[in-house]
């Protein structure tokens, strides 16, 4: 187990450049997950890390060891690729001791290393067997298998999951959050997917454009978004933005009027704002509290009931957890709840209120 | 009645495909069946198909007219020294071409495949004279030398390197981060994962050195030292008309190897140049 350090992290790919001065300090032991769409740089940021990737400008360090100019064998770290790159033509345990049999360890040892590993992740029946002959999520954990067999100082993750089925995913997410909680390892761990990200990591790095935009645990980043941009990415579904101004009555939107705690109408009356309010963080109120919205879409999903609604001009989503009696064409008196409702500036995005 | 009509098909086909096999099979099978007959009897009409009295005499007969055992010695280990080297040569060089980022790498490899357009009947006399300071005329060093360091190994080299291409990046990071150097990446990952692309490059290099004609008759004079095609065209009576059984027992002797090597082989062989995008 190490921290990771990174100083001012510059890439580019000739001109172009890719990340634009990072910094970041990872602590021994945590979990962290680098999200952002593609091409922010999530990738790339964890292959300078692994050592596949040099780095333009900044330094790396993991534990003590400026590692910066190492090759990737000399940092002690483990990776997990997108595509397994399991070896084909060897067998299950030939692929997990590989490693370990390249730095010239007993045979023994490896022997043990490989059926412990083997042990933690269901795989002691499939060590004869060859990539080809297993099922996607059995590829995927020969792939951790791999890493954890040499007990590196760092495990890194490129989105994992990504080549597997909506149910697997979610059986190999608790996998690496049981395996990283009993392992206790520095994990750095790339997903596109921010539900991965909620769930698995202790702490998220939002990426956008090469830059950080927010670095915080899974309920800070949704709870309290720095920006537009983070709190459109995280939480599903989306983050509504209405744009508008802040006036003493409340906030007006295009043909709407929505009700803002008395703090943030003294503090901003006045201004131009967009207003972010989560799709569960609607709820019902009387005619005259709240605004009215026309029900568009309803989609019921058992446990909870999502609809598509018109607020004036804008186009919103709201999420209910419960069964809901409602047509398209009905008119709901909806509000958003007390606490529950962001302001960012619609020049920068950047957030100006809390409520 | 569409079941009947597709079976009606496939008879028509099959009797299409068995009449247009006549003209490869026929010239296969003309000289094995010849092989067994007396002189006499190889250009009757009409032609017998198969030998009323088979007579494996001219089997024997190879051996005695001329050193046929050293030749077919001299044959074998040729093509197993060329294949061997264009083996390591073009695994190696199209790995580097494939895999390894360096200046003028696109530049140098079209500089390499520019060997193939030259035809080899344009650089023989130049070789002979380079071979001929050297000292090494009328001995197998050319034979060697020119298919390792000729055409065949820059074809070889071009599968490979389309093999390498078509190789998950992710295979070498993984290696990597196992903590190989780039050479036993290449020899333990990239090289085991290699093996159709070898199977179709030693088979066309073991057939191309095998059935090698115009360089042995440029280069070598001595009948111990002659390879198989050259061989072959020794078979002569005292006025140089040609022994035909006994030509022919050597021709099938010197075909027989090849034939069970490819039909032992052909499924990696195919395989082997389907990565190589040369086939549809």
């Amino acid at each position: 187990m190490a921290e990771v350090l990174l100083s001012g992290i510059q890439k580019r790919f000739g001109a172009v450049p890719v990340i634009h001065g990072l910094d970041l300090h990872i602590h021994d032991g945590e979990f962290v997950a680098l999200v952002g769409p593609s091409g922010c740089g999530k990738s790339t940021l964890l292959r300078m890390i692994a050592g596949l990737e040099a780095v333009s400008h900044g330094r790396i360090r993991i534990g003590a060891r400026d590692v910066t100019d190492l090759d990737p064998k000399d940092r002690d770290i483990a990776m997990v690729f997108q595509n397994y790159a399991l070896y084909p033509h060897m067998t299950v345990a030939a692929n997990m001791g590989f490693s370990l049999e390249h730095r010239g360890r007993p045979k023994a040892e490896i022997a043990e290393r490989v059926r412990w590993a083997a042990d933690i992740l269901g795989l002691a029946q499939l060590l004869d067997r060859h990539p080809r002959q297993l099922s996607g999520g059995q590829r995927q954990r020969v792939a951790m298998g791999r890493a954890i067999v040499r007990d590196p100082q760092v495990f890194l993750f490129d989105e994992p999951l990504s080549n597997l089925d909506a149910k697997l995913r979610i059986v190999m997410r608790g996998e690496i959050k049981g395996l990283h909680q009993r392992l206790k390892t520095t994990t750095v761990y790339v997903t596109h997917d921010q539900v991965e990200a909620m769930t698995m990591a202790d702490r998220i790095v939002v990426l956008n454009a090469g830059r950080v935009e927010q670095v915080g645990s899974p309920l800070e980043l949704f709870d309290r978004p720095a920006n537009q941009f983070v709190a459109g990415f995280i939480g599903s579904p989306a983050m509504n933005f209405v744009p508008g101004r802040c006036t003493p009555r409340g906030f007006e939107a295009a043909d709407a009027l929505l009700p803002l705690p008395a703090d943030a109408l003294a503090a901003h009356a006045g201004r131009d704002a967009v207003c972010g309010i989560r799709p569960e963080h609607f709820e019902f109120c009387d005619p005259g509290q709240g605004v009215a919205a026309q029900v568009q879409v309803v989609e019921p999903l058992g446990s909870e009931t999502q609809l598509g609604l018109r607020l004036g001009a804008a186009q919103v989503v709201a999420l209910f957890h419960e069964r809901l009696a409602i047509a398209p064409g009905d008119v709901l008196h909806l509000r958003p709840k007390t606490g529950a409702v962001h302001l960012f500036d619609p020049a920068t995005g950047l957030r100006i209120d809390a409520a | 009645m569409n079941g009947e009509i597709s079976a009606r098909m496939k008879v028509a086909l099959y009797g299409l495909l068995c009449v247009l096999l006549i003209p490869f099979v026929f010239p296969t099978w003309w000289m094995l069946t010849s092989s067994l007959k007396p002189i006499s009897d190889i250009f009757v009409f009409p032609p017998e198909l198969f030998p009323t009295h088979p007579d494996w005499s001219s089997y024997a007969q190879v051996f005695t007219v001329q050193p046929f055992a050293q030749q077919y010695w001299n044959s074998a280990w040729i093509a197993a020294v060329v294949t061997a080297a264009t083996l390591a040569i073009s695994s190696m060089a199209g790995y580097a071409f494939a895999r390894i980022r360096f200046p003028g790498a696109n530049a140098l490899f079209i500089v390499v495949l520019t060997g193939l357009l030259i035809p080899s009947e344009v650089t023989i006399v130049p070789l002979f004279r380079m071979f001929l300071k050297l000292g090494w005329v009328n001995t197998h060093w050319p034979l060697v030398l020119i298919p390792v360091f000729g055409a065949p190994s820059v074809f070889a080299t071009f599968v490979m390197r389309q093999f390498f291409i078509a190789l998950p990046a992710e295979l070498e990071e993984a290696a990597r981060v196992d903590g190989l150097g780039r050479f036993r990446i290449f020899r333990t990952i990239a090289l085991p994962l290699a093996r159709p692309a070898l199977a179709s490059v030693a088979i066309f290099t073991f057939l191309h050195s095998w059935n090698l004609y115009l360089e042995p008759i440029v280069f070598l004079s001595t009948p111990s030292k002659f390879t198989l095609p050259q061989a072959l065209t020794q078979y002569t009576d005292a006025y140089g008309g040609p022994m035909w059984n006994i030509q022919l027992a050597a021709a099938t002797l010197t075909a027989l190897p090849v034939l069970i090597v490819f039909v032992l082989a052909q499924k990696q062989f195919v395989e082997g140049l389907a990565h190589t995008g040369l086939k549809g």
